[in-house]
């Protein structure tokens, strides 16, 4: 019968989990934020090696699935003689593949930002690199946040493979869970609402930043 | 005896596995479509119970992950409802329901992208519900459907990499068998994800053609 009552007993375990689960999705949020600004600058760069660069690494990490970059990395770093351990390597595996997702997005709402407002900004005499963080990132940011958003919360939905190299986060703990209690149904059943909670709460916490972006074209809240 | 070597059968190994990914792959994609669409109908025409219950399935598996839902489907389901699944059976089950679940996002809002005044005029004609599908939203929604539709597929063919997971012997699981008998992963991951790259390459251009196709009688200034 369906008993979820099983699952209380490993709550502690669970938290666990959910702790490695979360900090591998914060830590590569943050790096493929940052991996996805380093991409979308090669490509809006005006040199032309740098632009092949930035479009290739996005075609590339976008049409390789994520697992196959995850063995890569997770058996290749330690024939070079790198050795670290699963989490760092879901971290830089997440960001590298995510941040491929991330430049198309940002990239795409930087070509969008409008010619006239640059060319003022360039007529103001500003710097390029003023230009970029004080006009044309915010009005990029605006409009790509919630794209963006849905990258994220599929990063934490793609976590759940790091399972698969070791890496004991909610899936890996989840699986000797069931293989503890013969209740695979229902600890899965269980683990698959979780995460629908989780980005839940991230889609929550993404539609607040989206109104703080924003703020200025609300009318009438 | 060494094996560490590679022979020359382990390119029959990787067609193997070309051949069972790209057949969960159609298989999965046809059906899931098919499933997709229903769900999308159901929730277009307002079907009392139904049409709750598609939306929340379909929100339910877009956000979870399609790995957990492979391990439930593969060993939960047999345990509960005490049945035998083979893993390519587990496998085609759970990215059916993937794709069936992102599809009926992308048919429902193709479909609201149809001006309702064209509805209400069809049934003021009397034409019948299925004649309204078929004659008026199928050919409109189609088009606002495809662009999406193809990049869902170049995706769905990315996420059939999970049912190495369970065992199914795809282009991944012979790549991790290679990685584990030559211990050469420099060399066997990158031909893996050049295999990927090549079919999504290849899935693209197909979808690019079958949409210019679709869009041909779009181009206005013939007229």
């Amino acid at each position: 019968m369906f008993d979820i009552s099983i699952i209380a007993k490993y709550s502690g375990a669970f938290l666990d989990g959910f702790a490695i689960t979360a900090a591998v999705s914060v830590m590569s949020i943050l790096g493929s934020f940052i991996v996805g600004l380093g991409v979308m600058f090669a490509c809006v760069s005006q040199s032309k090696a740098l632009n092949k660069f930035g479009y290739g690494y996005i075609e590339c990490f976008r049409n390789i699935p994520f697992i196959v970059q995850v063995f890569f990395v997770f058996y290749g770093l330690p024939e070079l003689g790198v050795f670290i351990d699963p989490y760092t390597t879901g971290v830089l595996a997440l960001s590298v593949a995510v941040g491929a997702y991330c430049a198309d997005i940002l990239r795409a709402s930087v070509q969008q930002v409008d010619r006239e407002v640059i060319e003022a900004a360039q007529s103001f005499g500003l710097e390029r690199k003023t230009i970029y963080r004080k006009i044309i990132l915010p009005i990029a940011l605006r409009t790509s946040i919630r794209p963006i958003g849905s990258v994220f919360i599929n990063l934490i939905l793609t976590t759940s493979i790091l399972s698969t190299v070791t890496l004991n986060e909610l899936t890996g703990t989840a699986k000797i869970i069931a293989a503890e209690t013969f209740r695979p149904f229902e600890v899965y059943f269980f683990l698959l609402l979780f995460y629908c909670v989780l980005t839940y709460a991230l889609s929550l916490i993404i539609s607040g930043i989206h109104r703080k972006l924003n703020r200025q074209f609300l009318v009438g809240e | 005896m060494s094996n560490h070597e590679f022979v020359p059968y382990d390119i029959l190994v990787l067609l193997s596995g070309i051949s069972v990914s790209l057949y969960v792959f159609i298989i999965s994609t046809v059906l899931g479509c098919a499933m997709g669409i229903a769900l999308a109908l159901t929730r277009h025409y307002r079907f009392p119970v139904l049409s709750q219950a598609s939306t929340f399935t379909s929100e339910f598996l877009k956000n979870s992950p399609v790995l957990v839902q492979l391990f439930l489907i593969y060993f939960g389901l047999p345990i509960f409802l005490g049945i035998n699944l083979t893993a390519t059976e587990a496998a085609v089950i759970t990215l059916t329901g993937n794709t069936a679940a992102f599809v009926s996002v992308i048919v429902v809002s193709a479909i609201a992208s149809i001006d309702k005044g064209q509805i209400e005029s069809a049934r003021s004609f009397g034409l019948s519900e299925v004649k309204i599908l078929s004659k008026i939203i199928t050919p409109q929604a189609l088009l606002v459907a495809i662009a999406p539709l193809i990049g869902l597929a170049v995706n769905q063919l990315q996420v059939t990499s999970l049912i190495s997971v369970i065992g199914v012997m795809d282009i991944t699981k012979v790549g991790q068998i290679l990685n584990q008998r030559t211990w050469q992963p420099f060399v066997v991951w990158p031909v893996i994800g050049m295999t990927y790259f090549l079919l999504s390459f290849l899935l693209a251009k197909v979808g690019k053609r079958i949409e210019n196709k679709l869009k041909q009688h779009q181009h206005w200034e013939n007229i």
